[in-house]
Formats: C-alpha cells, structure tokens, sequence
C-alpha cells in the first residue's frame, strides 16, 4: 500500500498561525494574528466577514446531503470531465469518500469547498491567482495563469481534507470555481447557470444557494434537501380518503 | 497512445513464477475489452498452447481475468461492471469457459490505476493478494488475511495502509488521491473452493455465477486491491455530458427496481450511476450497502419483502462468507407469491426455483438425506430450519465444507449426483442447463436458449416483454422491432404451440435470430464494453412518448463520445459476433457439440413456464398481433431442434455439430481459429 509519501500543505515554514489552531466547528478562528469569533448563525458570521476581512461574501455556495447521496461519484467524475476533460477522482473539486463497510450513515463523507468568508487560499496566495471574482458572484477561484505551483492555498486551507486540489501534471493548484471556468462543459457555469456536479446528482443530494451557510459546524452545509413526505391521509380516514393539505391560495387573476 | 475510454494496458500476473507484465491493451480492444478482450487472453494463454484439455478450473493454467469496459469509470449511468471470466468450476457436467461480474467501484479504481484489467494464471505457493497502486504492482503475503471473511478481508487490506482515507491525501505515482483502494475478495467459501462461490467487492457488489471466488481459492489469491491517480481520457468531454443530458431528458429516472427493503433504505450506486433503481440500498437497521436483489433472498423462508432482522443477518452472512447467493439460498415454491400455482406438487407441475437450499431441505424431507440414510445431514440443526441459526450453520457448513457442507459446496447439480439423483433435473429439480437454477427463463424463450448456447443464466432482465399499458401488441411489438434495428416483428412472436410456432414463433429463424442478436448484442455492449444489465438494453420505454428506448442509440452515442470512434450500433453488434464466435471456439475445445446443447427435461412439460410476471407476451396468429397469457408456454424436442438448426446456421456454425465454419470465423479476421479448429478435427464442414 502507498505510504503518505508527500503530505500537503509540504509549505509549514510559511505558516503564521497553527492549522490546528484554526479550528472549524468550534467557533473560534485564529488568522494573521486577529481573533475572529465565528457566531452560530450565518447572519453572526456574515457580520464578521464583513468586519474583519476585505472579501465581499460569495453569492453561491454548493451545500449538499450526504444522507441521500448515492455515493456514485457522479459529481466527481462530472467535475473533473467539464474542467480537464477527462474523468479524474483526484482532479475533481469536490471529493465525496465512501467507506461502504461503515453503518449508514457514516459510510459517505462529502467534503466541498465552503467559499469561506474569510478565503485563507486567497489571503495568502502571493500571487493574487487565488481571489475573489467579483465578476462571477464573488466566488473564490484560482486564475491559472496566475497560479506559480506555491500550493499555500492548499496548505492554507482550514478543512481536513484541504479543499483545493493539486494538478501534479500542470503543477498548479485548482479548486471549485462554481463553473466559471469550464472549458468542456457546453454551459455557462457561474452564478445564473450550471453546475456540472448538481446537474448529473440524481439523488438531489447537492444544492447551490445564496445565502452564507452556518459556518460553525458541517451543518451549514450538510443538510436535508429532500423534499418533505407527501401527506398521508389522517389515520382512520376512509380508504380514499385525501390527505390533509393547506388549500390552495387562490390563483392571481391574469392580467 | 491508449484509445480514449482505454487505460492503454492490461496486467497479467502468473501467481507461480511471480511474475508480472503489462500488455498493451490494443489488440484486444477488437473484441471489445471487457468479457471480449478477456476471451481474447483465453484463448491466447489457455487454448492456443494446446497444452491441456480445459476440463478442470482449479488447474493453475486456468486463467480469471477482471476486466473493465470503454464505459467504465467515465461516470455514465448503468456502466461501472467489472467483469469476471475463465473456466468456471459451477458449469455441470463440464466447467466451461464462463462470466460472471459484478459493480461497485472496482473498475473505475481499476482504469484509474491505468489498467484496463487483470489476467491471472498459476498458482501462488503460498496465500497472496495483488496490491495495485497506480502503475506499481505487488504480490503481497496474504497468510494473515486467510480465513477472513469478505468484510474483515478489505478492513484489514486497508488498516495495514495506515492511511486515514477521507481525511489525508494521498500521494501515489500519479498524484495524490483521498480514495480508499477498491478490494475484490472471496471469502471462506472461496477459499474451501466452494463451487458456488463469489467474489465480493465492497458490501456485497458480487460476482456469482461460475464460481470464481472457488478459482481464486484454487490459485491461493486472497484479493485484488487496486488504488489509481490518473484521470480516463475522454475524446469528446462535451459531447460525452451533452449525451449524458440528451439521455436524462429523454428517458428520466429510468425506473425503479422497487427494491425488497421496504422503506428501511437509501438507494446506493455503482460508479457513475447515480440511477435511485433500489438496486443496491444503504441500510438505516444494520446491514451495508449492496443489500438488495438476489442477496436478500438468501434466506428468504421468512417473507422476503419485509426486512426481519433474521433476513438482514442472512444478506450479511451470504455477502461475507462470499457465496452465490442465487443458487445456494431456499428460494423454492414457498419463496414467492404462489397463487399462479395453488396446484404445485413434484409431479406433474414444476417448481418456481429450486435453489440449493430448498433442494436440500427437500432431500430431507424426502428421507434422502439425513437419519437413517447415507448421508449425515450434520451440522444442519433441522429442528431449529427457518431460525437465525440454522441459517448461520447452513452458511458455515456451506462455506467450509463441513460435514453435509462438504455435499453441498459441490452445488446442486453435482450434489443431485452425488446421491445418485440426476434424473432430478427433469422432474424435481428445476435447474437449466449446465447446472444452473433457473432464474425466468420462461416463457421469454430467448432466455432459455440465450443459457443454452451460452454457458451460465444469461440474467435477460431487460427484455421485458409483458403487456404494456395504452399499448396495443402490434403496435408494441413495431417499437422493439425498430429498436433493434433489423425491423422484424417476428423476433417478437411467442407463438408457441400451433404451426405457427414454426413460421414465426418460438421454434421459427426469425427467434433464431433474435436469439443471435441478443447474445452478440450481450458479449459486446454489457459483458465488454460495461453497460449494466438493469440499464441496458432498453428497447422499450413506458415513460417515452413514442415508446422507444433509448437502445439503439445511447449505446454508440456514449461510446463514440468516449473512444473518438465513429461506430454504428451494428459495428459493436459485429464485435460482440466476433468475440462470441471465439467463445465457441473455446467451447467447442472443451467438447461443446450440438448433442450436448439440449434442454433439461422440465422445459418439455407443462409449468416449465414458472410465470409470476409478465406472462402476456406478443402472439401472432397468422393475421394479427395480440397479447396471450403464456405461462402454460413449454418447449416439444421437435421444435427445439429445429430451432437449433435455424440458430446454427444464423450464426454459421455446422448444423451437424454447431462447430464454427472457417468463413464464419474468417470473415470476423478470425482465421488463426479457423485453422486451430481444423488441426484438432473441430472445424465446422463449409
């Protein structure tokens, strides 16, 4: 079996704060010396990105349910099809991993990039390649011309596994762009259009939305978004019988 | 430079000189990769050498091949199978060259390795597992890992790793991955060369038929462990997700299976697939994924549709011990829904299935086997049958032959001869031709013939041909006939059991035909190229407005995106001719003639049609379509033989001996078997 023979980030003498000490789900964050307290809700921490960082908050956000995910790596293999042209689990910039002799539902794990509010890949890119593109929604991309292989997004990146993806055959890094920059994908990607990996999902398990998820947890992102159970008749109703539902409001008249 | 959709090489590891090679996959590919490139490699290391008689699956010089198809890994739907081929120690009376395979992750892992397969010959001196990690290939001591059941098999490959898979990247040859190896393994049953033994992959993604996890016990290969970096190289990466869409558009939700596990589960998919069919589930109780279809009916005394713990641990003990679970579970004519067949006795009527396990109980309640007789039923508790623990020593009895376990590791037929019951197969026992249960071989004759020519249970689930609602027969029976694209509506007439049976029926060329089509259509598109046997082929679509499926035309759509080729539907129709052909040739070496190719004797009596579903078939009668139930549908040696002849010479063999003629092979640029045949007096007369 290989051995973890290259661990990333393989950058730690540029570290200016502990990775261990940046600690997602607790609440607290430690970066470049300030103290940013992360508040359970997503207005909380949408207040603070825009107190305590310069980077405008993405307007999208890939959130996902891993308890109706299929675990077919459709998503993945779709992924990394529209952005290299080629099916490649480890070029794709989301990662679902499957341990199928784990008990439901710890047998899928799905670990996509979170559009951070405050983006370390892009605080620390020393090139700018990493940034937030405010023509395409604010999300956070690389500009691969820009990208000079450092990896510090990578090593920057507060997620266990890290997020952005290292290309060992352009020796840059990448990582989820929303589709912005897709040159095999027939598609305008980006805010308003596709998104390969929702697209092909057919268990609806991922979901792009607007608005900053909770950042204390997982939560924020790993939600239920199946829709709810259709109503069942009341019990001891007749068989036939309709279910109880709201009615309907009445239909605008058209004009 | 590899085709795209290839991974350009093909491993061939001899288990007794250790030693290991890459072979450029590109030769191969003209019969398709996959079942096709494995056939290939058959004939090429076991046949052409002429250096023995290809009777016995456990010899070392037997080679197992896993191969992958263009499709695999490419993240189209119903298309991640791996498949499994060699000499196959079930096949009675003789061990034909078979397939089986199975889904899971395998194949993709397998590609993205830079592998389009791996060929096995020899025998290890002592237990090892092949651990493949992109292009580095070991052999690697598995002494500490015999013994181990399936599940415990792959948690113990991957703890030596010492990786936290998920949470650490990886770096491999190629680059760095988060991925877990893919692990295909037999279990105790395998290892006790068992003949009804599987391989398992994951939870229960399992190859059964053939028993191949008996030929990795015979070779003392425990597992095959791969973990890849590299993408699969796509020709046309926009027209292959343009496909992808024009296919979710038109055929959405291609159905599904329904499942036996109620509402306790979560559809979980093979690679790629994402389809909800139910056809693999991740269970909400207590067992793994996979835990649907023919493994939760192995033990299935208890009604199968409800998901009893008792059942459950059944699901688990079949995918762990690796056993094939469709022939050695109690499916009898308890199993299912019996009110088509209130009447059933042992004569005259036939049984629904008659799997091992009820052929057992059978036996014993037929004082053949058990108290007083010969044959020592221990350490079956027959007091304690339809409890948990019977169940759990039936498994371990089975799977480690012990006591009567020993009997049955032998699989039914040859445990039918063991205590001197062959005849069984033409009263009791319902079990086809070379020693398989029968699965709905009838009244869709063209399963049954599909096993006859062929070497196992052909598994003829998509053709599904019973009434269709707002459907008129004529109507009906026009869509399939141009989905297959020869335009011949008699393909599809069951007329069974008047003359016409003889001009267009069951018994006429045109079935002959059809018949051809299947199997060439099989070897190629699903056994070769990796399309899965619930998704394809489809030739008819309720949810499509005009009732087409998506069968001819997603198969060289999703192909050609792939591969760069600019294939037709009958060009991979031709491949699947050739690599089937070549099949032929390997049966007939192993002494296939058409004396042998004959119908158990159940198929000649009333009931052979055992129909809990869809028995309205398309009827012809001379001047109009329409639908008739067909479940009394059974089979006269008459017209068999006729059909044989028709069948023969459609595919150009010698209606004498159902050898291949030499233009038959050459015309597929065959001609090195042509002249192999013929140098051993097995060459079809022009």
């Amino acid at each position: 079996m290989a051995k973890n023979k290259k661990p990333m980030p393989a950058k730690a003498d540029k570290k200016e704060f502990s990775r261990r000490a940046f600690v997602v789900g607790s609440g607290t964050a430690l970066a470049g010396g300030a103290v940013a307290v992360l508040s359970s809700g997503a207005t909380g921490a949408a207040a603070v990105a825009a107190e305590k960082n310069p980077y405008a908050p993405s307007t999208m956000y890939l959130v996902y349910d891993s308890r109706h995910c299929a675990g077919c790596y459709g998503c993945m293999l779709a992924c990394s099809l529209v952005h290299e042209g080629e099916t490649n689990l480890s070029l794709s910039r989301i990662q679902i991993h499957r341990a199928v002799l784990n008990i439901y539902p710890s047998d899928i794990k799905i670990n996509v990039c979170r559009q951070c509010p405050d983006p370390l890949c892009v605080r620390y890119c020393p090139t700018g390649a990493a940034h937030v593109s405010a023509e395409s929604g604010n999300v956070r991309v690389i500009d691969a011309p820009k990208c000079i292989g450092c990896r510090t997004c990578i090593e920057y990146c507060p997620h266990i596994p890290h997020r952005p993806i290292w290309n060992p055959t352009t020796k840059k890094s990448t990582k989820c762009d929303m589709c912005v920059d897709t040159p095999y994908y027939n598609k305008k990607g980006g805010p308003g259009g596709s998104q390969a990996c929702v697209e092909v999902c057919l268990a609806n398990a991922l979901k792009i939305v607007a608005e900053l998820p909770s950042q204390t947890d997982i939560s924020g992102y790993d939600r239920n978004l199946q829709p709810p159970p259709k109503a069942k008749p009341p019990l001891g109703a007749s068989p036939g019988a309709k279910p109880e539902t709201t009615p309907p409001a009445k239909a605008e008249p058209k004009r | 430079m590899a085709t795209p959709g290839f991974a350009g090489k093909i491993l061939l590891v001899n288990l007794t000189t250790k030693e290991i090679r890459a072979l450029d996959t590109e030769p191969y590919e003209a019969y398709g990769g996959g079942h096709g490139a494995a056939t290939a490699l058959f004939w090429e290391y076991c046949v052409a050498p002429g250096e023995w008689d290809l009777q016995d699956a456990f010899d070392p010089r037997n080679m197992v091949s896993l191969m992958t198809g263009a499709v695999s890994g490419t993240g189209i739907p119903a298309a991640a199978r791996t498949s499994v081929s060699g000499l196959s120690p079930q096949c009675y009376p003789i061990q034909w060259f078979c397939h089986s395979n199975f889904g899971g992750t395998f194949s993709m892992m397998l590609k993205m390795a830079g592998w389009d397969g791996v060929a096995v010959i020899g025998k290890a001196d002592s237990p090892v597992y092949i651990n493949i990690v992109d292009d580095k290939v070991t052999l690697e001591d598995a002494k500490s890992l015999w013994g181990l059941n399936t599940w415990e098999c792959q948690q113990e490959i991957w703890k030596r790793s010492g990786v936290r898979y998920g949470e650490e990247w990886q770096q491999l040859d190629s680059g760095y991955t988060l991925q877990r190896p893919a692990i295909v393994t037999m279990g105790p049953a395998g290892e006790s060369m068992t003949r009804v033994a599987s391989l398992v992959h994951g939870g229960g993604s399992g190859a059964g038929q053939g028993g191949f996890g008996a030929v990795f016990g015979a070779k003392n290969l425990k597992a095959v462990a791969v973990v890849g970096s590299k993408g699969i190289k796509i020709a046309d990466p926009k027209g292959l997700r343009d496909t992808r869409e024009w296919w979710d558009k038109n055929w959405p939700r291609f159905g599904g299976f329904g499942g036996f596990g109620g509402g306790q589960t979560i559809a979980t998919c093979c690679a790629g697939c994402g389809v909800p069919r139910m056809c693999r589930n991740r269970n909400r109780t207590f067992s793994l994924d996979s835990d649907d279809c023919a493994e939760s009916t192995w033990y299935t005394l208890i009604d199968h549709k409800v998901p009893t713990e008792v059942n459950q641990r059944g699901t688990d003990i079949c995918q762990q011990l690796g056993l094939n679970a469709m022939e050695t579970c109690f499916m009898g004519p308890m199993s299912f829904d019996t009110s088509h067949n209130k009447d059933f006795t042992i004569q005259p009527r036939v049984p629904a299935y008659t799997a091992l396990g009820w052929y057992m109980k059978t036996m014993y309640d037929m004082k053949v086997i058990g108290p007083g007789t010969k044959h020592d039923i221990s350490p079956l508790p027959m007091d304690a049958y339809k409890s948990r623990e019977f169940m759990e020593i039936y498994g371990f009895a089975l799977a480690n032959r012990v006591g009567i376990g020993n009997l049955l590791a032998e699989g039914t037929a040859r445990f039918a001869e063991k205590l001197g019951r062959t005849d069984d197969f033409n009263t009791l026992c319902r079990l086809t031709m070379w020693g398989y249960q029968d699965h709905w071989s009838m009244p869709g004759v063209e399963w049954a013939y599909g096993n006859l020519m062929d070497s196992r249970d052909i598994n003829n689930h998509d053709m599904s041909l019973g009434r269709k609602r707002n459907w008129t027969c004529e109507n009906f029976v026009k869509v399939l006939a141009e989905r297959t694209k020869a335009n011949e509506p008699f393909w599809f007439d069951y007329s069974w059991n008047n003359e016409q049976a003889y001009k267009t029926g069951i018994y006429s060329k045109h079935k002959a035909e059809f018949v051809a089509w299947r199997q060439h259509y099989w070897n190629y598109y699903k056994e070769s190229v990796g399309f899965c046997d619930w998704g394809y082929a489809q030739l008819f679509s309720q949810g499509h407005p005009e009732g087409k499926g998506y069968t001819p035309e997603a198969e060289p759509r999703f192909l050609n995106a792939i591969t760069g080729r600019k294939h037709t539907f009958e060009d991979g129709i031709e491949i699947g001719r050739r690599s089937w052909n070549l099949k032929r040739a390997i049966f007939v070496m192993q002494g296939r003639h058409k004396k042998m190719e004959n119908f158990t004797g159940y198929y000649y009596r009333p009931g052979a049609s055992y129909c809990g579903f869809a028995p309205e078939l398309p009827i012809f009668d001379g001047s109009k379509w329409e639908w008739q139930n067909c479940k009394e549908l059974y089979l006269t040696r008459e017209g068999v033989d006729q059909w044989k002849t028709h069948f023969y010479n459609v595919e150009g063999w010698d209606p004498n001996s159902g050898y291949p003629k030499r233009k038959t092979l050459e015309d597929l640029g065959m001609k090195y078997v042509a002249d192999f045949l013929q140098s051993k007096n097995k060459l079809g007369s022009a």
